[in-house]
């Protein structure tokens, strides 16, 4: 249900299931998998898109009710899809959504948990769980918590209305909205750009820096950016002495 | 407050209760160690001083500052595999600690703190910039974080401060890619919030400075900005 190619030490990670893509199972590739293909390709960036005309529908109800006649089952593959999102934010390496037409329910938790999301001007945006009795299970919830109003909040999931590129994007859902370009092509561009001559520690590092700034307190997130700057110092100091001999 | 005298790399007055820091070296107002040493004890004067309402830190010459000087930050790492524990408060680690806290005192102080840019304005000093309450530049003004292509980070909380301004879309396009850009783009990514004739920087500074310092609350920052967005009549 994904396929996995790489462009300049780029990785894409295309929902492989037309034409919604829907994700028949909450962790669409293991971790294991994702994360092997990721450290043994050194990969400087990844984007995740999907395949054809549209993102991800997300869940269909179908696969959903027969994890529930199977017991535990729906606990478990739940589970193992949020550690796969968590696995995706928690990632070292810039993680792009290219979005284009419908992201719906699981498939917008998953664009949630990547750190930038470009889209098509057409794209649609929606967590319709609530219109079949449910609530997004991946984290969807507190995910969008994080970036909207609680007032948005609730319209989006307990509404469970659609929006549209440009409500996303003043919404703060999406980072860009394209006219007439092709949401693949413009990430790559973009990840090219950010990440050509790069050394892989340097990305790295800015990645954690980041996470730092959301998570930790002002003196300990500053304290991290200068112990790596001075671990990255030494590095430098170190190659360019090489260098000279 | 008192000042140290004989200074090298900057200057301090204080006019009207507002305190003005200026890099004094032109063209390039390089931040050596030496401007670090002076630039910490002064910080450890103004966390001291009462009776200031505001600090403006500027430039002499026509350009803020390039930056951190790189080359001396390597040969304190080459010096370091030669030091003991002792002199351990020397090494670049201990040194980079202290010269955050002193751009950390800018954010934390109750006072408005701005600055006033033209020029070029890179790496160390554009984080400098970024701990102000208040950046204003000339249209001629460059600002960049480059330090990404000399395979280093900016190491003085440059990318948690442009993360907290223009968010981690933007903050790794910046960071990642080390160009320069200019006043128009900054102001567009709200890392700088007004862009001033280049004559009048300062001048502007000052009366922002006046204006605002009698009953200032560091918490309503973003209600200064908007005035100053909707191009409130003082501010032309």
């Amino acid at each position: 249900m994904t396929n996995k190619k790489i462009i300049d030490e780029i990785g894409i990670l295309t929902l492989e299931n037309p034409p919604q893509n829907y994700l028949t199972r909450p962790d669409f590739i293991p971790v294991a998998e994702l994360a092997e293909w990721i450290d043994h390709n050194h990969l400087k960036a990844l984007v995740i898109t999907g395949s054809g005309r549209h993102f991800s529908g997300g869940a269909n109800l179908d696969s959903i009710f027969a994890l529930v006649e199977n017991g535990k089952e729906i606990e478990n593959q739940i589970e193992k899809g949020k550690d796969l999102l968590d696995y995706i934010q928690d990632l070292d390496i810039p993680v792009v959504a290219a979005i284009s037409g419908v992201c719906f329910g699981g498939g917008l938790e998953v664009a949630l948990a990547c750190h930038i999301r470009i889209c098509s001007d057409t794209s649609l945006f929606a967590f319709p769980e609530t219109n079949y009795n449910l609530v997004p299970g991946l984290g969807g919830i507190y995910r969008l918590d994080e970036r909207v109003s609680l007032k948005d909040s609730l319209k989006m999931i307990l509404g469970g209305d659609m929006i549209n590129a440009e409500e996303a994007l003043s919404l703060k859902i999406v980072d860009t909205v394209l006219q007439n370009e092709d949401p693949l092509e413009y990430t790559l561009n973009f990840l090219r750009k950010i990440t050509e001559g790069r050394q892989l520690k340097v990305i790295n590092f800015v990645m954690q820096a980041l996470k730092n700034a959301r998570r930790l307190p002002v003196e300990e997130s500053m304290r991290e950016e200068t112990r790596m700057f001075c671990d990255l110092a030494r590095i430098e100091w170190t190659r360019r002495k090489k260098e000279n001999y | 407050m008192s000042m140290k005298q004989s200074l090298n790399s900057i200057s301090f007055n204080i006019t009207d209760g507002i305190g003005h820091i200026e890099l004094i070296r032109p063209p390039a107002n390089l931040m050596t160690s030496e401007f670090f040493t002076e630039f910490n004890d002064l910080v450890d004067d103004l966390r001291a001083s009462k009776g200031l309402n505001a600090i403006i830190i500027s430039s002499r010459g026509r350009h803020f500052s390039t930056g951190a000087d790189l080359e001396e930050l390597l040969e304190m790492v080459a010096s370091e595999g030669e030091k003991t524990d002792k002199v351990k408060e020397n090494d670049l680690m201990t040194i980079s600690e202290r010269n955050y806290r002193s751009f950390l005192f800018f954010e934390q102080t109750e006072i408005p703190v701005i600055a006033a840019i033209r020029g070029v304005c890179l790496g160390s000093a554009f984080e400098l910039a970024l701990f102000c309450h208040f950046r204003f530049c000339a249209e001629d003004a460059i600002f960049g974080l480059p330090e990404a292509t000399y395979n280093l980070i900016p190491g003085l909380g440059g990318i948690r401060e442009t993360v907290s301004l223009c968010g981690q879309a933007k903050t790794l396009e910046l960071i990642l890619r080390g160009n320069t850009f200019g006043a128009e783009e900054a102001l567009q990514n709200h890392l700088v919030d007004r862009i001033v004739p280049k004559r009048k920087v300062v001048e502007f500074s000052m009366g922002f400075a006046r204006k605002i310092m009698k009953n200032y609350k560091k918490q309503k920052v973003s209600l200064y900005l908007q005035q100053i967005a909707l191009n409130d009549p003082f501010f032309n």
